[in-house]
């Protein structure tokens, strides 16, 4: 019997339907993106309050001074803090475009070291710091406290600058003494484009940078695993309810395949299509002011990886879920597959940091880190990816998903009526060549 | 209708269809039997195009099965299931439209099934809701949606009430009047003598009995006749052995003697006859005899068990 496209298509249009009218699909399109909005927001603000609280209870320092250089510092450390600075996508953030907080902190002169710890102990003062005898020749200080924070270290940048006001205070006009205790404070760095022309690094045109391709990304990977786990979660509880023998009178083991590859996939694309929606919604303005567009071309090309990756898991998931007994069974086999999808996304740091090193070029051309890897390098800043890669790239993920699909089809037709017992790898093997 | 020859299906080496010839009137209702492991679902699963059979030949008037309208058979496996969280109602249509209905004609001949099986205030209930017997209509509704020519029905009647048994049964005979032919697998071997005209027995692969139910269980007979009367029986010339109850008496044979000359010895004796039949046994002494006389084989001989009376009645329709 040849292949029938109408019955691809009711296949199809069952799957669709069937996976978006659940429970757990509005759970998915709805909470994934909440439940990482509400962890960016945790970590972020969590980052500045936590700056914020570490200077407000730095309210008084008290101070041994062995050197006797800071005799004449100033009994007051003054720390601006804007609201965004804290932010770790925007540490570096011009200073003057959001309002700033003032935090005061005292000092308190000490003559020894027992003084000093009794009034620490007594909570009279916040912190200790000793400088040493030899401090201009050793630069030996030695802060006290009664705990420290894990993740600021806001109360040593007052205290280092504090230090170095003190050093040349005095000895320099005020102006002078104010830059030597920040002199990097409005550094702009520029770096090599990819016009080929060193540009302006702007700070938030930073945090898109890094931002737009970890998104991209990372929407690409998950819209793959998303549509491969729907395709998995289908065969499995078809396999488990008993109801594929009768179907498979009525439709062929291919078409029922291809029909689940279709409709399955585009309940992934859907979903999304629908964050995309969502973040052009509320991230769209932003990207608009910051001036970044996403090239058509790139666009383009993220639809054929997606395309292309999810044939690869799709029919990789397909042929797992047809092994299988039940969900949990394949899920056990699937989480390793989704695991490499993955890879590129715990190696960001270096893929962004060195897109053209021989490892981020190979993970771009290996088919099951492809698409990811690719994503990453072609819209990491400074980075120009040879056309021939992203040629070589695309065609080896071709090949490896038609080899998927051949050899899951073969499996899916003999795997789907087999029933309490997992094949062995060299027989699962044996049908993926003879089907 | 369903033309099956010399076909051959092995695992591993080993024959688990070995060289099965039958065939399957149009109209016709015809058991497929045999024992748990016999063969029967690996020879269903050839029927329905499920597999490919390693020699030999599956056509449906005249076509090769895998050339064949995927709308032209319907199977009920034995080990079945439904989607559990689709409306009824989409799961029928579901199956309407994979047998090419149109999407409307579907849902329509859906609705009808459902009145027909009483279901139709579950129409837009999930499967899940329903009952395990009322799953069991819904499952039949779904090889009865558009009017397939060929049913493959494995075991049935599991699962249902003897209400349900009566109007599945009806069902079927209107499918029949219809024109449709039906495959029964089962083991209800009371439901084979009451509904199939024809049957084949298969054993570890081998054809072991084929041709009409009536034919099997006369050949099976130990020459022997079913009397009921109300006098008392003394000793009948040419009987054997008397075995009486119940107003009924099983009058054994001896070998040369033949059943009119008992009759009319019975007459000539002034016993008032009420019925005179030949013995044959039920089809479940015959279906254990041949499984026993199958099995038996293992201690010594090889080969496909108890060929002998398919050579006798293959063919015979």
């Amino acid at each position: 019997m040849r292949a029938s496209w109408p019955r691809i298509a009711t296949v199809a249009r069952r799957e669709f339907l069937a996976t978006v009218r659940r429970k757990a699909f509005v759970f998915t399109v709805v909470g994934t993106p909440a439940y990482f909005a509400f962890v960016m927001w945790i970590s972020t603000t969590g980052e500045m309050k936590e700056r914020a609280e570490v200077l407000k209870e730095l309210s008084t320092v008290g101070v041994v001074d062995s050197s006797g250089l800071f005799s004449d510092a100033s009994l007051e450390i003054r720390t601006e803090v804007s609201s965004e600075s804290g932010s770790m996508f925007a540490r570096k953030a011009p200073s003057g475009l959001v309002p700033a907080t003032l935090f005061r902190t005292k000092v308190r002169v000490f003559g020894d070291h027992a003084n000093g710890e009794a009034a620490l102990r007594s909570r009279e003062i916040s912190q200790l710091v000793v400088v040493s005898a030899d401090y201009l020749e050793s630069g030996h200080v030695r802060r006290y406290a009664r705990t420290s924070s894990l993740f600021s270290s806001a109360d040593k940048r007052a205290i280092a600058s504090w230090l170095a006001n003190g050093l040349v205070r005095g000895r320099v006009d005020s102006l002078l003494a104010a830059r030597v205790s920040r002199p990097a404070e409005l550094e702009q760095l520029y770096t090599l484009g990819k016009s080929g022309r060193f540009e302006l690094k702007d700070d938030r045109r930073e945090m898109l940078d890094f931002m737009l391709p970890f998104m991209f990304a990372m929407l690409l990977g998950v819209s793959i695993v998303l549509g491969g786990q729907y395709l998995l979660q289908g065969v499995a509880e078809e396999k488990e309810s008993r109801i594929l023998e009768s179907l498979l009178c009525t439709v062929s083991a291919e078409e029922l395949m291809a029909g689940k590859l279709f409709g399955l996939g585009a309940a992934g694309l859907l979903v999304v299509a629908i964050w995309v929606g969502i973040g052009a919604v509320f991230v769209g303005p932003i990207l608009v002011l910051a001036g970044v567009t996403l090239p058509a071309g790139l666009l383009a090309i993220a639809l054929a990886y997606f395309l292309l990756g999810y044939l690869f898991y799709g029919s990789l998931m397909t042929g797992i879920g047809a092994v299988t007994n039940n969900m949990r069974e394949a899920q056990q086999f699937a989480v390793w597959f989704t695991f490499l999808n993955f890879v590129p996304f715990i190696m960001i740091t270096f893929l962004l940091g060195r897109p053209n090193s021989p490892l981020a070029v190979g993970l771009s051309l290996f088919p099951p880190t492809a698409a990811g890897a690719m994503m990453l390098r072609l819209t990491a800043p400074s980075s120009v990816v040879p056309l021939w890669q992203v040629a070589a790239s695309l065609a080896l993920l071709a090949a490896a998903g038609w080899g998927a699909l051949m050899a899951s089809a073969r499996i899916f037709r003999i795997g789907l009526l087999l029933y309490g017992k997992t094949p062995s790898l060299p027989e699962i093997l044996r049908w993926a060549r003879q089907g | 209708m369903l033309d099956v020859r010399d076909v051959l299906k092995s695992y591993d080496g080993r024959a688990v269809v070995n060289r099965v010839t039958f065939e399957v009137a149009p109209g016709e209702i015809f058991a497929l039997l045999g024992p748990n492991g016999a063969g029967k679902t690996t020879l269903i699963r050839m029927i329905t195009d499920i597999l490919r059979p390693d020699a030999g030949t599956i056509r449906l008037d005249g076509r090769a099965v895998a050339d064949r309208a995927r709308n032209e058979i319907a199977y009920l496996p034995e080990e079945r299931g439904l989607y559990r969280r689709s409306k009824t109602i989409e799961t029928l249509a579901y199956y309407g439209e994979l047998k090419g209905l149109s999407a409307r004609d579907a849902r329509r001949s859906a609705m009808t099934l459902l009145e027909r099986v009483e279901l139709r205030d579950w129409a837009l209930k999930p499967i899940q809701a329903l009952s395990k017997g009322m799953q069991q209509k819904v499952q039949l509704c779904t090889v009865l949606i558009g009017d397939p020519r060929l049913l493959i029905l494995d075991e049935p009647f599991t699962g249902l009430d003897p209400l349900n048994v009566q109007m599945f049964e009806t069902l079927l005979s209107e499918r029949r009047a219809a024109g449709a032919t039906v495959l029964l697998s089962t083991h209800q071997m009371n439901k084979v003598e009451e509904l199939c005209d024809r049957a084949l027995m298969i054993n570890r692969g081998h054809m072991v009995l084929y041709g009409a139910v009536r034919d099997i269980r006369r050949r099976y007979s130990d020459h022997a006749v079913v009397l009921r009367t109300a006098s008392r029986l003394g000793a009948v010339p040419g009987v054997r052995s008397i075995v009486a109850g119940n107003g009924e008496a099983t009058l054994t044979l001896e070998g040369s003697t033949t059943p009119q000359s008992v009759l009319r010895a019975l007459l000539d004796h002034g016993v008032e006859v009420e019925s005179f039949a030949l013995a044959s046994p039920p089809l479940e002494d015959i279906f254990v005899k041949v499984v026993r006389e199958g099995l038996g084989l293992d201690h010594g001989q090889s080969g496909p068990p108890t060929v002998e009376p398919v050579a006798a009645i293959a063919g015979a329709r």
